[in-house]
């Protein structure tokens, strides 16, 4: 008998005096030690069905039909008291932000006893505190956490996101449950942190027996980390199958479209752009940037975020500088764009048209990059104002704008909340190509974006830059994608970069250890992928990456 | 809108809201959402209710009031201290004035004061809150430091001051009142103005040439209309309350100018036994600045800002 049975289940939310059904008849089951995932996009309905099956639904949402039954209990007929009882003893989940879920004023071992102490008050079995912690420490030392307690007495802000992840694993794991939901696991952590968290959660299912819905928007994922696939477009589910049948022979349209907009690493799908042997648009030589903390009195050395950087960016071409949190890639970006100054070395910047900047940036975050309070006309009136357009001609080029980021022109009158994310992106485009600049900063522009998004998104970018004959340096931590969309990439750690060169040489013979493995982390969709990447020693991974189960030491 | 418009299929959903995300239905423009939030809030209701009527009351004083006469220096000592009858709706004072009429031109009086004071403190804080936010530096530490100084003077010992210096009457306290007053929409807006200014929408305008006028004018201050519309009408119930003290203390209007303080402050040596003195003015003090809160408080949780 399946351990999770959801039949027909129908939900719909209610919101300003509008009802919206956002879930239509799901149906599908989970076996015990199953690991199940659970695929869709921003909006698809897969984390309602999360919080439908743990029973953490908002008021305004309201179950129209179906039926959710758990090892035989009928969830949704049960009195609201044993309902709770299952929550976090026979299912929990996994949180999704380890950066945000803890308090900060509270230490790790206080989050941990919290919530084994309201657990153990719920099934009505009061513990005390001794029995508590030895517990706690088992399960720390479950989720792999060394020395756990020093991990016990931290405050979360020693800890690294990888090793917050883990607690946040562990508190799941607490009372050992037999569901174990996971909400995006990862995501907000770098990708080699990441590939050590989906590991821990593979082998805790293989040990311990548990079922795991792992719900997710990355298919490198789910590749990892199911037995059966379930897609989900719209509320429904379009497609369910043995994990090897749908990526081998996805059926559904909606399927294979998901799977053809993830970019490739290795393979026949791979793009490579072409180099350029023009004369460099922008270059760095040998420049370092220290920040200085606590004015000028201050003493030391202050932070050294970025040092001997160099390397020449021709035009045409499209130059990517990649990197983990930390790196220093953002820091380059902006003295790229003279937003911050060098502290040694020069950045030779190529004359710029008269009363316009060499440079233009596009945001990561399409949410904040457009005021919420202009709509798309009045955001691009200020780059085409700025360099002398009148009233006439700006509005001639505002509709040429937006043919070129291929939105309607009915849009120039919408305000940033009344568009999509990607459409907001394109927006920004728009709004940096206005001010007519030769080099476009792009800043991680697609890691907001649905993955079906992103690739029409970077699609526009290539169209662009062949037309307008632009140069771009993005900033990215998506290697897969920077395969496919760059000339040439420099691989930075901590601030300096350790390699460059084209794409296709550095990703067939990484010859820096951390870009091995940056490359091995990386989520891919086939075995062949898999066998084509390059392989890292626990020596080298320990040399360069941020340990996720020690803490750091004291002077770090 | 009915729900029977809606394109079943409106599967993408806003988990907080439940709101369709990128459906074929229409979004709802800010405005519907705003005044929806407005609309489900009954003490906000209330509020706006009263506070119409105040203002309404105020403009057509001359209508309302049953002795419109009595407001100026009228005496008529044979129907002194009256207790309420059909022709004294709420009884005569000490010079045997109408009572009624009194406090429906008083609220002339307390709107008056929270025109003038807030006509002028709320766009002077505002500028100057902005201006330190965004410009920074030296700006910044000589409009906060300046902010910091008037803000440790106690407000009502100042008004007393001016009061004493000056003549005490409408436009002195009014002035008094104006001073102190504009620091707190400055310190507000300030921070408001840095959270903002840190935003890339900001950082974009500027690179693409954007003017210093044009990034506060255009791009900072519609961001900042929300929040200084709430602390306006929550201060406008401060602002009468403060009036009245004033005028309470002998610092406000001169009489025979009808008042809601000074009305107070004259019935209150015959309470309790001609209660009727002070229950008017009283009660009107209270309805107005209610009103004022309710309304203030609602706006707050429409617009979804801190103040």
């Amino acid at each position: 008998m399946a351990l999770l049975d959801v039949r027909d289940l129908s939900i719909s939310f209610t919101g300003y005096g509008r009802t919206a059904q956002v879930l239509h008849g799901v149906s599908f089951s989970i076996a015990k030690g199953e690991r199940v995932s659970l695929i869709g996009e921003t909006g698809s309905g897969k984390s309602v069905t999360s919080k439908a099956i743990m029973g953490t639904l908002p008021e305004n949402a309201t179950i129209e039909g179906g039926r959710i039954a758990f090892d035989g209990l009928d969830l949704l007929a049960l009195p609201p008291a044993e309902r709770e009882r299952l929550k976090g003893s026979d299912m929990s989940i996994i949180m999704q932000d380890p950066l945000s879920s803890f308090n900060p004023v509270f230490r790790i071992g206080k989050h941990l006893d919290d919530i084994l102490r309201f657990a153990d008050r719920r099934i009505g079995r009061p513990s005390g505190a001794q029995d508590r912690k030895r517990r706690i420490f088992e399960t720390l030392r479950r989720v792999q956490l060394a020395d756990a307690d020093r991990v016990f007495d931290a405050w979360p802000h020693e800890l690294s996101g990888g090793m917050r992840q883990r607690v946040l694993i562990a508190l799941a794991l607490l009372h050992k449950p037999r569901l174990l939901i996971a909400d995006e696991p990862g995501t907000a952590l770098d990708v080699t942190t990441q590939a050590e968290i989906l590991k821990l959660i593979n082998g805790l299912v293989d040990e311990e027996g548990l079922s795991l819905l792992m719900i997710t928007h990355n298919l490198g994922v789910v590749r990892q980390t199911a037995d059966r696939v379930l897609v989900m477009n719209k509320g429904e589910i379009v497609e369910q199958g043995p994990l090897a049948e749908v990526f081998g022979a996805p059926r559904d349209a909606y399927t294979r479209a998901l799977m053809a907009a993830v970019p490739p690493l290795y393979g026949d799908r791979v793009e490579n752009q072409p180099v350029s042997d023009a004369a460099p648009v922008l270059a760095m030589r040998d420049v370092s940037k220290v920040y200085r903390s606590g004015g000028i009195w201050a003493r030391g050395e202050g932070h050294r975020a970025v040092s001997g950087v160099t390397f020449d960016v021709p035009e045409g071409e499209i130059f990517g500088i990649a990197g983990e949190s930390g790196s220093g890639k953002t820091t380059v970006a902006r003295m790229l764009m003279g937003l911050l100054d060098v502290t040694e070395g020069e950045v030779v910047r190529a004359p710029s048209s008269p009363g316009r900047r060499l440079t233009q940036i596009v945001y990561q975050n399409p949410g904040t990059s457009l005021n919420p309070k202009r709509t798309v006309a009045q955001t691009l009136a200020v780059p085409l104002g700025h360099i002398g357009m009148d009233r006439a001609a700006a509005s001639a080029r505002m509709t040429e704008l937006m043919s070129l980021v291929k939105l309607p022109e009915s849009y120039l009158g919408k305000y940033p909340h009344e568009l999509s994310g990607g459409q907001k992106q394109r927006v920004s485009i728009a709004r940096a190509l206005a001010a007519e600049p030769k080099v476009l900063i792009l800043d991680e522009p697609t890691s907001a974006l649905d993955v079906s998004v992103q690739k029409t998104v970077i699609d526009l970018l290539l169209h662009l830059r062949a037309e307008l004959g632009l140069t771009y340096v993005i900033i990215s931590h998506d290697l897969s994608l920077m395969r496919n969309f760059c000339s040439r990439i420099a691989i930075m750690l901590r601030g300096e970069i350790v390699e460059q060169g084209t794409p296709a040489e550095v990703f067939a013979a990484p010859s820096h250890a951390y870009t091995r493995a940056l490359i091995a982390a990386i989520p891919v969709l086939t075995e062949a992928e898999e066998a084509l990447k390059p392989t890292v020693t626990e020596e080298e991974r320990a040399a360069f990456l941020v340990p996720t189960t020690t803490l750091a030491e004291e002077d770090a | 809108m009915s729900a029977k418009n809606l394109p079943q299929t409106a599967a993408e959903a806003d988990i907080e809201t439940g709101l369709p995300l990128d459906s074929d239905a229409p979004p709802l423009s800010a405005g519907y959402m705003t005044w929806f939030r407005f609309s489900r809030n009954p003490a906000a209701l209330v509020g706006a209710f009263i506070v119409a009527s105040v203002i309404l009351v105020a403009l057509f004083a001359p209508l309302i009031a049953t002795h419109p006469d009595h407001v100026g220096a009228v005496v008529d000592f044979r129907n002194r201290h009256m207790p309420p009858s059909a022709d004294n709706w709420m009884g005569t004072d000490k010079a045997g004035r109408d009572i009624f009429s009194r406090t429906v031109f008083g609220f002339r009086v307390s709107l008056l004061l929270v025109i003038g004071v807030l006509g002028i403190s709320v766009p002077v804080g505002s500028a100057l809150g902005m201006a330190a936010g965004y410009f920074g530096g030296w700006t910044e530490r000589l409009i906060a430091g300046f902010t910091n100084v008037m803000l440790a003077m106690p407000p009502l010992v100042m008004a007393l001051a001016i009061g004493n210096v000056l003549e005490p009457n409408l436009t002195n306290a009014m002035i008094a009142i104006t001073l102190l007053w504009w620091t707190w929409h400055a310190r507000l807006i300030y921070r408001v103005t840095r959270s903002i200014v840190s935003e890339d929408y900001i950082e974009a305008a500027r690179l693409a040439g954007a003017s210093h006028l044009h990034i506060l004018w255009r791009e900072i201050l519609p961001n900042c209309i929300s929040v200084i519309s709430v602390k306006t009408t929550l201060d406008a119930a401060f602002v009468i309350l403060f009036g009245a003290t004033l005028s309470f203390l002998g610092f406000g209007v001169k009489p025979p100018t009808p008042d809601l303080g000074s009305m107070v402050a004259d019935g209150r040596q015959f309470v309790p036994e001609m209660w009727w003195e002070v229950l008017a003015p009283g009660f009107a003090i209270f309805y107005a600045t209610l009103g004022f809160n309710l309304l203030g408080d609602g706006l707050r949780d429409m617009f979804d800002v801190e103040t």
